[in-house]
């Protein structure tokens, strides 16, 4: 089709976006254990000019959906799943829920809402939601997956990442971290918290809400960790799951094909340990940087953004994962690249 | 799974903003019922002044300083000297504007376009009026200029009478080099619209809007070719290598079974695809679907539609008043203050808001932002009616309504 109608304006991945998620709809999944204060935090978004036009999806992980009864007035669209964890067996629900708002949106038939926020159940996995929207391209091309947002409670947070292994990689698969109770739990208790907090997840920004109320700009806005200067102050951080984070980093310009095909063997070999990879890339032939995000096998469509958001143009590429070693990753890819230099 | 409510009940989906932002709205010191004219200038002293026609009189145009978006100011406004004229269309280049006066009946005076020098924009100048006054015309209703030499226009003509009441603007062209003393070079009108053609008129339409010319444009990229609306008479590619024989390459209609009045004809040249619109002009959706479509233009001589722009559902707008369809859409003009896209149309679609399009895909256009606002104050259509859309280089985006609203000024968040 573009093959007739070419437009000399697209880059080698379509129309350039002047973000990652372009037009699509942005969606924000907030995560956090039993009582961390997820539905406080919702409240008072949905009350701000901010959470004006959200549609939200309430997952209930028990018989009576309660936290729907306490949102449902304030929300433009109150949509609840039914009986279970998003992350196990209401996985299709959430893809319905998706599906029907979007056709009920076009027919006119609800509010023209402008955002998607799903409340998890406590204690779903988020990886499984952000799958979703890699494998059902009819929904990643809707929806884009903007915010992962785990709150914790600052007075027993730190005892339930010690003994609950869900909460652990709700923390660790977080694009931002909400502090909550600080009020109860006090300064001490909050410092410490965050301290571990930034040893589990150097990548995320973590705010503390006040009284349950955050900044509602923080419920929405990406945390651009790949631009500003908090990668690099990531250090490996190793967990007793074996799940670890790190960053490789290039300052030549990539050839697609090469780090394609580096994802694609990794993809294949290791891709349930695969947890989640996203970075900004230097693509030989692309005027901006090239956004490629991976959770466990599946890869988002790259997307090509117009401008680089900083001076630096390293390609930068976090990987989140589960018993792989930094060093065999960083070989991978220079042996890929050797390759194709020497074919 | 529980049901999907509506919390918020029917009418909270009326207003709506996905995608673009709203900077600004001002209604024009009471005066905010827009044409289809709407031109940037950067002045000699630097501030960035959109120059903005009204619907209908007591006033001429209006120029805005939009140098802060955020804090548009009115810079002047002028009046019509006749209470039956209107200046619907306007087009500037450089410091020279040029203005579309057309009058409600045939016969009166005047009628015709005048250019103004707007170098200093609190004091515009006129240079020259050209008339185009006749017992058969009510003037001019639309002109394009962007090239500083010619100006392209839906105008009547004292010596043009045509075969039907409807039918009489056609398409005239006036060089203008000496903007004091604008020459007519060339026109050419649809064979059977004017007493004396060896053509038999054409057949009307069952809402019969006429058989006249609307949109004139050229774009310096392919001075030879004039892309011209026709009402009721669809669109013509017209040869204009000789200005003073213009030509018709080729012809496409959608109606019937559309229900006519097409509006404009814009080509996307490195694409080979053309985008046209229709006008809905009808109140409440009776001439529904007024579309965008999109032609494959590989073969000039055979324009193909292959698709057309996604509306939003018609039961969603249809009562909402007034009327709910496509019109004017952001052209192109080949102007340093205009943006230039071939992969996203914006046009609007009067209670159907100001919509973008994704054309990446010529076959599958994807809406990706709409804006419609609340009912403007005072209107008497019930809803907000977005007439027409200009895109400046630094992708803010204007858009004006019909009857009170005045100017909305936007960006684009996508």
């Amino acid at each position: 089709m573009n093959a007739l109608f070419p437009s000399p304006a697209a880059g080698q991945f379509g129309r350039r976006q002047r973000r990652e998620r372009g037009a699509r709809i942005p969606v924000t999944v907030v995560t956090g254990f039993l009582g961390a204060g997820k539905t406080t935090l919702l409240r008072h978004f949905l009350a701000t000019p901010e959470g004006h036009g959200t549609a939200l999806i309430v997952n209930e992980f028990g018989a009576v959906g309660i936290d729907d009864v306490l949102l449902r007035p304030s929300a433009d669209e109150t949509v609840l799943l039914g009986n279970g964890c998003l992350c196990c067996n209401t996985r299709s629900d959430l893809q319905n829920a998706l599906r029907r708002l979007v056709a009920e949106r076009e027919r006119g038939q609800i509010p023209d809402f402008c955002r998607i926020v799903i409340e998890t159940s406590g204690l779903a996995d988020p990886s499984p939601i952000l799958q979703t929207f890699a494998t059902d391209r009819a929904l990643g091309a809707e929806f884009h997956v903007e915010v992962v947002l785990t709150a914790i409670d600052a007075a027993n947070g730190k005892a339930t990442l010690d003994w609950s292994a869900e909460a652990r990689k709700q923390a660790i698969l977080a694009d931002r971290l909400v502090v909550t109770k600080s009020d109860i739990a006090g300064e001490a208790a909050t410092a410490g918290l965050i301290v571990h907090l930034r040893e589990l997840n150097p990548r995320a920004a973590i705010d503390v809400a006040v009284n349950g109320a955050l900044d509602p700009r923080q419920m929405v806005e990406p945390n651009d960790a790949l631009h500003g200067e908090r990668l690099g102050f990531i250090a490996e951080a190793a967990h007793s799951d074996g799940i670890g984070s790190f960053v490789i980093t290039d300052t030549a310009p990539m050839a697609w094909n090469a780090f394609a095909r580096a994802m694609e063997t990794l993809m294949a070999l290791r891709g349930p340990d695969l947890l989640r990879v996203k970075g900004l890339l230097n693509v030989e032939g692309c005027r901006g940087p090239v956004v490629v995000q991976f959770v466990q096998h599946l890869a988002h469509p790259p997307v090509e953004l117009e401008t680089w958001p900083d001076e630096n143009r390293e390609s930068r590429v976090v990987f989140i994962t589960r018993n792989i070693a930094e060093q065999a990753v960083k070989d991978l890819f220079a042996a890929v690249r050797g390759l194709r230099a020497s074919s | 799974m529980a049901s999907v409510n509506s919390p918020l009940g029917p009418k909270a989906s009326e207003a709506t903003s996905w995608n673009f932002k709203l900077l600004a709205q001002h209604q024009l010191d009471g005066f905010g019922g827009m044409g289809e004219g709407m031109s940037v200038q950067i002045a000699k002293d630097g501030r960035r002044i959109i120059w903005l026609a009204h619907e209908s009189a007591p006033k001429n145009f209006t120029a805005v300083d939009v140098s802060d978006p955020r804090k548009p100011k009115v810079v002047v406004q002028t009046d019509l000297p006749q209470s039956f004229m209107r200046s619907n269309s306007l087009e500037l280049t450089g410091d020279i504007m040029a203005v579309a006066y057309q009058t409600q009946k045939v016969g009166q005076k005047p009628a015709g376009f005048e250019l103004f020098d707007v170098s200093v924009p609190e004091k515009p100048k006129s240079i020259s009026f050209t008339d185009c006054s006749g017992a058969n015309s009510r003037g001019v209703h639309a002109l394009w200029f962007c090239d500083g030499q010619y100006v392209h226009m839906a105008s009547g003509a004292p010596d043009f009478k045509p075969t039907h009441p409807l039918d009489d603007q056609f398409y005239r062209c006036f060089d203008v080099r000496n903007p004091s003393k604008p020459v007519e070079a060339g026109r050419w009108w649809m064979p059977g619209t004017r007493e004396g053609d060896s053509a038999k008129p054409p057949a009307r339409h069952k809402l019969d809007k006429g058989y006249r010319a609307h949109n004139t444009n050229v774009y310096p990229q392919r001075p030879d070719r004039l892309y011209l609306t026709y009402i009721d008479g669809g669109m013509y590619i017209m040869d204009i290598a000789d200005k003073s024989k213009p030509k018709p390459v080729s012809h496409w209609t959608n109606s019937p079974p559309y229900t006519g009045f097409m509006h404009t004809a814009m080509p996307l040249f490195d694409r080979n695809l053309m985008i046209v619109t229709d006008e809905s002009t009808e109140n409440n959706a009776l001439d529904w679907p007024k579309l965008i479509w999109i032609l494959d233009a590989r073969e000039e001589k055979n324009l193909m539609p292959i698709a057309t722009c996604p509306m939003p559902p018609v039961d969603a707008f249809s009562s909402r008043g007034g009327r709910f369809g496509a019109h004017n859409i952001h052209e192109n003009a080949k102007l340093p203050t205009a943006w230039q896209s071939d992969e996203i149309v914006i046009g609007t679609f009067f209670n159907g808001g100001l919509r973008a399009y994704d054309i990446s895909n010529a076959y599958q256009p994807k809406e990706v932002a709409a804006f419609v606002p609340p009912p403007p104050a005072g209107t008497p259509a019930g809803a907000v009616q977005l007439n027409d859309v200009f895109v400046d280089e630094r992708r803010i985006v204007y858009t004006v309504d019909r009857h009170t609203g005045g100017l909305y000024i936007l960006e684009m968040d996508f």
